[in-house]
């Protein structure tokens, strides 16, 4: 009995591997066909030889960065208040977090357009809106993150150990709080950054130069390259899961793994 | 000389009053437990002098100088809970020296009290571990050691035993004692447990419904408990309704069975109720000398405690127990018999 269960736990495992992997496998050999009846990564050297590829990419990165410092230095504090201070909010503050799940991006872009395109809020042309937004974007993401690390350790009483050894709240937060959900950020802000690095829709209608339009146009326009970026977008993505478990690995004493999602 | 006084201390929470009239005077280097059962005020007590909640009412004076509002992180008062609360992204060393990191003193004298501190705890050798790394009786230790090395005025201990097994419990109770000796510092210790409370304490606070009870050492909270919820709280005891026959012969009758008390009776008239306790190892078998307190009782369950034989009888329609000292050749009455047990009138106690 037991070990006809253990053949069906390989074979569902064999079934999830061919699920996942098989159209995976099937656009990477397609992105090496770009030269006729050979394989060769010639896709993903046009892609990478490209300006545009690097610009925009930078571009997403830098922009993805940003989105995740101020994330950070909103929902950390935020999620900390609120489950110290006012527990009775955290179901309302957990809803307005998935709003962004509620509400299509297409919607949100032009109620963005539309409130930041006149006086005296005029600043669509700023690529701080362009933050902002990803930051509510990312929000579901990076605020259940952290609330989850949160969840894991007793915040009430290590926030008043340290009150009663002398500790302000920007030392708290800082030197007690924020290393002891290192990983539960780490994992909002991964999460965060392959949000934002792909992003269409905003950059689009907010006329920015970003990767996800980048990638669209690729899409349109060729055949092998739109290929060659889903595998280097793959690859970006497992690096960050490899850099969240080294992390996670690493220090680890102190180190609290939280999966946000 | 007062170290710390709590004036007048009220405490109430939407509504519900969880303190109140809290008056207590500490001497400097005393140790003061608060003992009650869950929801009796007293970590809420303790809490109104850590500086996280704020009295309703009443003053907390410390050294002369009113702390009452003041924030905890302008109190110089130490803490320890029942949870450890080690800073798990710090080693054993940086928890201890993280206080005075606050206050900006140099790495030598950091570096210096640490060491300090970790011999105090005799965990020299685990400066650089983390506190994940440590069993729950070191992370205690640890904590106690943290919170000492501050040099605070007062030491707050919140249930610090609570989490750990028995064994550890009784050592490290003994530790926490020693070290608040040696240190001469005033510590106030937060217990439901009345063996803990018994075994460290210089005095005791007995608290229910958020009010203090009684007062005293740990002699006179056990043998001289002044109100019903005391005297069943700590220990074990005999509590049964008797009337007045003579207040001033200290003498009562309970189930027909006439009894004298040493004292406790003032103030009481003839025919009054009281309600009269008896620890049980203060009830023996009578012997054929004894003339007085005795009552007829049938023997109704024996129950082997270890070092002690607790026996239930059954006199009239109230039931006693009585202690004894269990020996190997100890010759114990069987279930049903016939006996007769008695008291000293000093064992009789009058409840207010």
């Amino acid at each position: 009995m037991k070990k006809r269960g253990h053949i069906w736990a390989w074979v569902i495992f064999a079934i999830g591997i061919v699920y996942f992997f098989l159209p995976l496998l099937a656009t990477f050999l397609f992105s090496l066909k770009a030269r006729l009846g050979v394989l060769s990564f010639q896709a993903y050297e046009n892609v990478l030889r490209d300006p545009a590829f690097v610009r925009s990419f930078s571009y997403s990165v830098l922009w993805a960065t940003l989105t995740i410092i101020f994330g950070i230095l909103l929902f950390v504090p935020t999620a900390y208040w609120v489950r110290l201070r006012v527990p009775q909010a955290r179901t309302a503050v957990e809803f307005i977090t998935l709003l962004p799940f509620v509400v299509p991006a297409i919607v949100y872009v032009f109620g963005l357009v539309r409130t930041y395109s006149h006086p005296p809020l005029l600043i669509v042309n700023s690529p701080f809106l362009l933050v902002a937004a990803y930051t509510v974007l990312s929000m579901p993401y990076m605020y259940r993150a952290i609330d989850t690390g949160l969840r894991a350790i007793d915040v009430r009483t290590l926030t008043e150990a340290a009150q009663s050894l002398g500790a302000n709240w920007p030392t708290i937060l800082f030197r007690i709080i924020l290393p002891n959900i290192r990983v539960a950020i780490l994992n909002g802000a991964f999460l965060s950054f392959a949000i934002v690095i792909g992003e269409y829709i905003l950059a689009q209608y907010l006329a920015k130069p970003a990767f996800g339009p980048y990638m669209a146009v690729q899409g349109q326009n060729k055949a092998y390259e739109p290929a060659a970026l889903a595998i280097i977008s793959f690859g970006l993505t497992w690096a960050s899961m490899g850099i969240i478990d080294a992390f996670g690995r690493g220090r680890g004493q102190g180190a609290t793994i939280a999966g946000g999602h | 000389m007062t170290h710390l006084a709590l004036t007048d201390i009220s405490k109430v929470y939407a509504g519900t009053t969880v303190v109140q009239d809290f008056n207590l005077e500490v001497n400097k280097g005393e140790f003061v437990s608060f003992l009650g059962p869950s929801g009796c005020g007293k970590t809420t007590t303790l809490r109104m002098i850590a500086g996280f909640e704020i009295p309703t009412t009443g003053r907390v004076m410390l050294d002369d100088a009113d702390i009452t509002d003041k924030a905890p992180n302008q109190r110089n008062v130490g803490m320890v809970f029942q949870a450890y609360a080690l800073f798990p992204n710090m080693t054993v060393a940086q928890n201890i020296g993280f206080g005075m990191q606050i206050h900006k003193e140099s790495k030598e004298a950091i570096k210096q009290r640490v060491e300090e501190m970790l011999a105090l705890i005799h965990l020299e050798t685990k400066g650089n571990s983390f506190p994940s790394q440590l069993s729950g009786g070191q992370q205690q230790r640890v904590a106690l050691a943290r919170a000492l090395a501050n040099r605070p005025q007062v030491l707050l201990l919140d249930e610090p035993l609570s989490a750990l097994d028995a064994k550890i419990r009784v050592s490290l109770r003994q530790e926490i004692r020693s070290i608040q000796k040696k240190l001469g510092i005033t510590a106030i210790y937060v217990t439901h447990d009345q063996e803990e409370a018994l075994s460290i304490s210089d005095r005791i606070v007995v608290m229910s419904g958020g009010k203090m009870e009684q007062v005293g050492t740990p002699f006179q909270i056990y043998n001289f408990p002044e109100t019903a919820f005391v005297a069943n709280f700590v220990g074990t005891l005999n509590t049964v309704k008797a009337e007045v026959v003579d207040p001033a012969k200290k003498l009562l009758r309970m189930d027909g069975v006439q009894l004298e008390a040493a004292e406790g009776l003032d103030g009481k008239g003839k025919g009054d109720e009281v309600t009269l306790a008896i620890r049980p190892e203060r009830i023996t078998f009578a012997s054929v000398e004894e003339k007085a307190n005795i009552f007829d009782c049938t023997i109704e369950n024996i129950t082997f405690l270890g070092s002690i034989v607790r026996i239930q009888v059954l006199a009239g329609s109230n039931k006693f127990f009585l202690d004894t000292f269990n020996n190997p050749f100890l010759e114990l009455p069987k279930i049903g018999a016939k006996e007769q047990i008695s008291c000293s009138k000093e064992a009789v106690l009058i409840l207010k």
